[in-house]
């Protein structure tokens, strides 16, 4: 088999990452209605931004892939004229590479709910690093930076981890995950044996 | 994004698309490392600048794109101004503490996050994303095979709108709309739009690998992405203004410059 990506990867990849765009986009005014409290009820829903890499990676299950769809995810928007300008960018380059990480170290074999919701943690802990340097969250007093945190991580488990899972099975059940998957996931169980 | 308004072509216009996104990416790091608000108030000058005089975008289109800035400002410096640490009190009810400190540093990251907003418009538009991948490809080397699928999926976007428009008034007509929760209704949204994506992504990508698109040997390119003497004029341009603003914050400030992290004496 060949490793690597191939195109029909790639272009499976792009084009999910970007319907997440799109979706991204359509939820974005209640990101913002409830943004300018202060008591980051936003977070609630952030975890929604990591989404595109674990749906990709539980659909093509191959290295690399929760990385590209990130990045693309992200250039989809700061192409379309984003309003967090090329943040956007940075950021679904470092929660990409964060989340890749996690699947790396599971070899890219293991992909139950426990796995994913790790790399969404580590998509999660990627962006707290970035917004550390750019929006000086420790210097929040101490209550409101926990409930920052708090917040962003259980939307990071509830949407990457638990909401992808389902969205994914429920593709598996149209069928659809087959084009990508058929030939391939065979070809492996025949080569453990 | 470029294509629903019309727009003079400027020189902003003719910079290598590489070039401008690299420079775009360094003037981040350089303004996560801006911790005075004159100097972050220079920034944004720098960047305001360019924004009116240089997109060749009407004033018009401009203000309207500039509408989203207040919020963008409101959302990012309010959190900081109501919450932050700081020792010098202005005002305190519960648990809202607005002190000296926190101010300055809450209008600081507004001003922060309105420079990115502002960068990323001027790129994105000034920049077609056709040129940007052959670019990438041309200066960078980027496998053909990430650009042209980068380039299907953008082409892409028009029809996902309108079959998610499809999806919506199917469901609307069938009384899905307002029942039920925030998640179910976006997980009845995705299902339909990510199948008939991988479905749609699946048959262009079986074509396009018929046509060799995936071959990453030796290839000819339609459009050629060189530079020109006006890629000079923009890096000139960020590194002069910058220079200046630097000296004169260092010189004649124009507002009490300390450092606006919090440092515990």
């Amino acid at each position: 088999m060949q490793r690597g990506l191939k195109l029909t990867d790639i272009l499976i990849t792009i084009v999910i990452s970007i319907a997440f765009g799109i979706l991204y986009k359509i939820w974005g005014p209640l990101y913002y209605a409830v943004k300018p409290f202060g008591l980051h009820i936003d977070q609630l829903i952030y975890g929604m931004w990591f989404m595109a890499a674990t749906v990709a990676f539980l659909i093509i299950r191959k290295p690399g892939v929760a990385l590209l769809a990130e990045i693309a995810a992200s250039s989809g928007e700061f192409l379309m004229g984003s309003e967090f300008g090329l943040e956007v960018l940075l950021y679904g380059i470092i929660q990409g590479l964060f989340a890749e990480l996690i699947l790396f170290a599971f070899r890219y074999k293991r992909v139950d709910l426990f796995v994913i919701s790790l790399a969404a943690l580590s998509s999660c802990a990627g962006s707290l690093i970035m917004d550390f340097y750019k929006g000086y969250i420790g210097d929040l007093s101490t209550w409101n930076l926990t409930l920052f945190i708090v917040f962003r991580v259980i939307s990071s488990i509830l949407f990457t981890g638990v909401f992808a899972v389902s969205i994914v099975k429920a593709l598996e059940a149209t069928g659809v995950t087959n084009l990508v998957r058929a030939s391939s996931k065979k070809d492996h169980e025949a080569l453990d044996q | 994004m470029n294509s629903l308004f019309d727009a003079k072509h400027t020189w902003l216009h003719s910079i290598n698309p590489s070039l401008k996104l690299v420079t775009i990416l360094s003037l981040f790091i350089v303004a996560i490392n801006i911790h005075f608000l004159d100097l972050m108030i220079g920034f944004l000058f720098v960047i305001l600048l360019l924004f009116i005089f240089a997109t060749g975008y009407s004033y018009k289109q401009l203000f309207m794109l500039s509408l989203p800035f207040v919020l963008i400002f409101l959302s990012t410096s309010s959190s900081m101004i109501l919450f932050g640490k700081g020792e010098t009190i202005l005002y305190k009810w519960a648990y809202i503490q607005v002190s000296e400190e926190s101010l300055i540093r809450g209008i600081h990251l507004g001003f922060r996050a309105l420079s990115f907003a502002m960068l990323g418009l001027l790129f994105a538009l000034t920049t077609k994303p056709v040129k940007l991948f052959y670019s990438l490809m041309q200066q960078f080397k980027l496998s053909p095979k990430f650009a042209y699928s980068f380039m299907a999926a953008i082409r892409l976007i028009p029809i996902m709108i309108e079959e998610y428009q499809m999806i919506i008034n199917a469901q609307r007509v069938r009384g899905l709309e307002q029942r039920n929760n925030f998640l179910i209704r976006m997980k009845r949204l995705a299902i339909p739009l990510l199948s008939q994506s991988i479905r749609r992504a699946y048959r262009i990508a079986v074509s396009m690998e018929a046509k060799r698109f995936q071959s990453d040997s030796k290839r000819t390119y339609y459009y050629k992405v060189g530079f020109s003497r006006n890629d000079l004029f923009f890096i000139s341009y960020f590194l002069l203004m910058l220079g200046l603003i630097y000296i004169l914050s260092i010189h004649d400030p124009f507002l009490p410059s300390t450092d606006v992290r919090y440092l515990p004496e």
